[in-house]
């Protein structure tokens, strides 16, 4: 996103919407009295919010064209632009919002999710790749539908195309699955990878409701030291096969 | 797409906070999905009218919500204060069975309780772990119950700030502020209802 400076009239109404604290007023060189914005590009993601909270009267902020590999950043920033190559919109699959409908989820196994810049730090591309590697390490399976997926130079060991790594996102999910097997695996690599990146990232795990299903997961992650929060996601299970 | 859990709180507000959501399987039931979702969409605004939208075409803060209806492809979201409600949802989304997958969050235990209400039994549940790495970075816990409420993190920090700084100088009511947060959040998870609980809270009203 940019200010046009010609247009911007340092109201400072556009400031307080940016997620990242990107947008910075500065003495203007013509009119030393006055201030004017301007959008730090390294910082800015381009989620856009400062152009749809549509504070700004004289219509000073734009979206200028973006190209590979900053277009990675409106991408995983910006809801409304939907990915290319999964056609989903948003920065995840459809994980377990239609597994009573996919069957992508299977019993024994858990899906798990690192979304990384969550909650509201955003978080630099290189920090993806040190979970990313940490984990593939192990052996885990990249979801092949997540979007982060398109962006591994090789997704065996996690590593990403080197053009993406200082690209700043709002967030980006790598999604896997785990088998039970590998559950204490992936959360002590979890673990040990936490202290060496610079933003922060979410976790989560799919399961199945039943106690038997849920239960060995459960008592790995309280046994490592992680939290489990007393809210989750619940599918209703209402979803069909319709196409024909 | 994890966007409506990790929702951050104490166990009083998250009690008045139930995101719903809709969400086609691509391959096997979006084709023609429109009118499916019209309706689901319709039967959700029936029974909440804090939040709707959809984060492809945007939020009933921003637009009309028959307009938002006529273009959903995809899915949509709302978001409840109240277990009557979201059973009484529930269960008619059961009814009109439109075979379009529904999910909704909040405390387990009562959302579990809801569905039993509602005679549905649900096949899947997410476990939100936590949030690692570098935690400095976080914005206090307070800022973070709002935030986390737009789980694409499109409300910002500093302008919970603002809205905080201006009902304390009288420049926006409690309503209102709620309203200007819940904005940026293009699905229509965020609560605003929720939202002005916790800016009271703030305010020290």
């Amino acid at each position: 996103m940019r200010i046009d400076r010609e247009k911007c009239i340092g109201c400072k109404l556009c400031g307080d919407y940016c997620p990242v604290g990107a947008i910075h007023y500065f003495k203007d060189e013509q009119n030393p009295k006055k201030k004017k914005g301007r959008i730090d590009e390294d910082e800015c993601v381009e989620c856009g919010v400062c152009l749809r909270a549509e504070v700004c009267k004289p219509k000073a902020i734009y979206r200028q064209e973006i190209q590979w590999p900053r277009s990675v950043r409106l991408a995983f920033s910006d809801p409304m632009v939907e990915h290319k190559q999964t056609g989903v919109p948003g920065r995840g699959t459809e994980e377990m919002k239609t597994n009573e409908v996919t069957g992508r989820f299977k019993r024994g196994a858990y899906g798990m999710a690192v979304e990384v810049g969550r909650p509201g730090v955003g978080a630099r591309l290189k920090d993806l790749e040190k979970i990313a590697m940490a984990l593939a390490k192990i052996g885990v399976e990249f979801e092949p539908k997540n979007p982060v997926t398109f962006l591994f130079a090789d997704v065996k060991t996690g590593q990403l195309k080197p053009e993406v790594l200082k690209e700043k996102v709002l967030s980006a999910i790598i999604e896997f699955e785990v088998q039970r097997h590998q559950l204490s695996q992936v959360f002590q690599a979890i673990k040990d990878v936490s202290g060496k990146v610079q933003s922060v990232f979410s976790l989560d795990l799919i399961s199945f409701p039943e106690e038997e299903e849920k239960g060995p997961a459960l008592k790995v992650v309280k046994e490592m030291g992680f939290p489990v929060y007393p809210n989750g996601k619940v599918n209703l299970g209402l979803g069909k096969i319709l196409n024909k | 797409m994890t966007h409506t859990l990790h929702r951050t709180g104490d166990l009083v507000s998250l009690r008045e906070d139930f995101p719903m959501l809709t969400h086609v399987a691509r391959g096997f039931n979006d084709k023609n999905a429109g009118p499916r979702l019209k309706k689901i969409a319709q039967t959700m605004t029936k029974y909440t009218n804090l939040h709707f939208g959809d984060c492809k075409v945007g939020n009933k803060y921003t637009m009309n919500p028959a307009e938002i209806m006529e273009k959903l492809t995809v899915g949509c979201q709302v978001v409840f204060k109240d277990k009557k409600s979201l059973v009484a949802c529930m269960k008619e989304l059961k009814e009109i069975d439109q075979g379009i997958s529904v999910v909704v969050s909040g405390l387990f235990d009562e959302v579990f309780a809801c569905c039993q209400k509602a005679g549905i039994k649900p096949p899947l549940i997410e476990f939100a772990l936590g949030i690692h790495g570098n935690r400095k970075k976080l914005w206090p816990p307070e800022i973070l119950d709002f935030i986390t409420m737009c789980g694409h993190g499109l409300v910002s920090g500093n302008l919970v700030k603002k809205m905080v700084a201006d009902i304390k100088k009288k420049k926006i009511t409690v309503a209102k502020a709620a309203v200007e947060l819940a904005k940026p959040c293009l699905c229509g998870i965020f609560n605003p209802d929720r939202a002005a609980k916790l800016l009271q809270r703030m305010v020290g009203r």
